[in-house]
């Protein structure tokens, strides 16, 4: 494999593992957020009985 | 049965974007003139059309907020939801089209960005969403929500400017692959590649969008309880 093919791969692999991680990242948050969200109504709703 | 439904499209979504990037990676031929590089289509791109789509819903919802604010109110903090759900994760997406797009471009054209038509307007895009996002973040007080929906709404306004800015001004960005007139288009067997996450992005991104609606309805939800309560220890 010459050089430019292999900097085209390293470049794909990039733009792919960026695409993921931001994904991903995101749910992670997504999810966080949720269970946050949950605790805080659960919490809520123990103090008010 | 609801949570049935949406954990089978959660599995076919998966098995859909595992099936996208084997056909990416693996059976989609490489470019005559790009070679590997070009693959990254099959992210970029779709990427671009669910941002496109979901900033779409957000102007929906934005305008359906407006609409109901007065005379409907639970409708409209529905609508809300959806607004800032479609906002919210078309900038996730049009992250990825702007940090794909210079990857590509550093390899394709030798740099990593360019004040192009279609480059600058992607990113006024993505800028006007994100301070949609700050300002429903930092901002309180009951013109927030409104405020949000006209920025919404002028934010939409330049998705049609994005989308057309290849075909009015030619400048770095390539042409447009579908629609862009006589020798516009691709190999068959890359279409179909592409197709296929489009169609994987899109399912994901209808995954996440709903996940973020249903966490914006808690959050109302909860902020509504919040100021019941505030209310009834003045009182």
């Amino acid at each position: 494999m010459d050089r430019a093919a292999v900097l085209d791969h390293e470049f794909l692999i990039a733009a792919y593992t960026v695409t993921w991680v931001v994904q991903l990242s995101y749910l992670a948050w997504l999810g966080w957020k949720w269970r946050a969200e949950t605790r805080a109504a659960r919490r809520r709703e123990q103090e008010s009985r | 049965m609801k949570k049935l439904a949406i954990g089978l499209f959660a599995a076919v979504t998966v098995g859909l974007m595992f099936w996208g990037y084997y056909q990416a990676m693996y059976v989609a031929p490489n470019d005559a003139m790009q070679g590997e590089i070009f693959r990254i289509i099959y992210y970029h791109v779709p990427s671009a059309a669910v941002a496109f789509a979901f900033f779409a819903v957000s102007l929906t919802g934005s305008i359906g907020y407006l609409a109901a604010r007065h005379n409907h109110p639970e409708r409209a903090q529905r609508f809300d939801a959806w607004a800032v759900a479609g906002a919210e994760v078309g900038v996730v997406f049009c992250t990825v089209v702007l940090t794909t797009g210079p990857l590509w471009g550093r390899r394709a054209w030798g740099i990593w960005w360019t004040w192009d038509a279609r480059l600058t307007t992607t990113l006024v895009l993505w800028l006007i969403y994100v301070s949609y996002l700050l300002l429903r973040r930092f901002a309180a007080g009951p013109q927030m929500q409104t405020l949000a929906a006209v920025l919404g709404i002028f934010g939409a306004l330049d998705v049609p400017i994005v989308y057309m800015s290849n075909r009015w001004w030619r400048t770095q960005h390539p042409a447009p692959v579908f629609g862009g007139g006589p020798g516009s288009g691709m190999a068959p067997s890359m279409v179909t590649v592409l197709l296929w996450n489009m169609l994987a992005w899109f399912c994901w991104g209808v995954l996440i969008l709903v996940l973020r609606y249903n966490v914006e309805r808690k959050r109302q939800a909860n902020a509504a309880e919040e100021a019941r309560e505030a209310l009834e220890s003045q009182v």
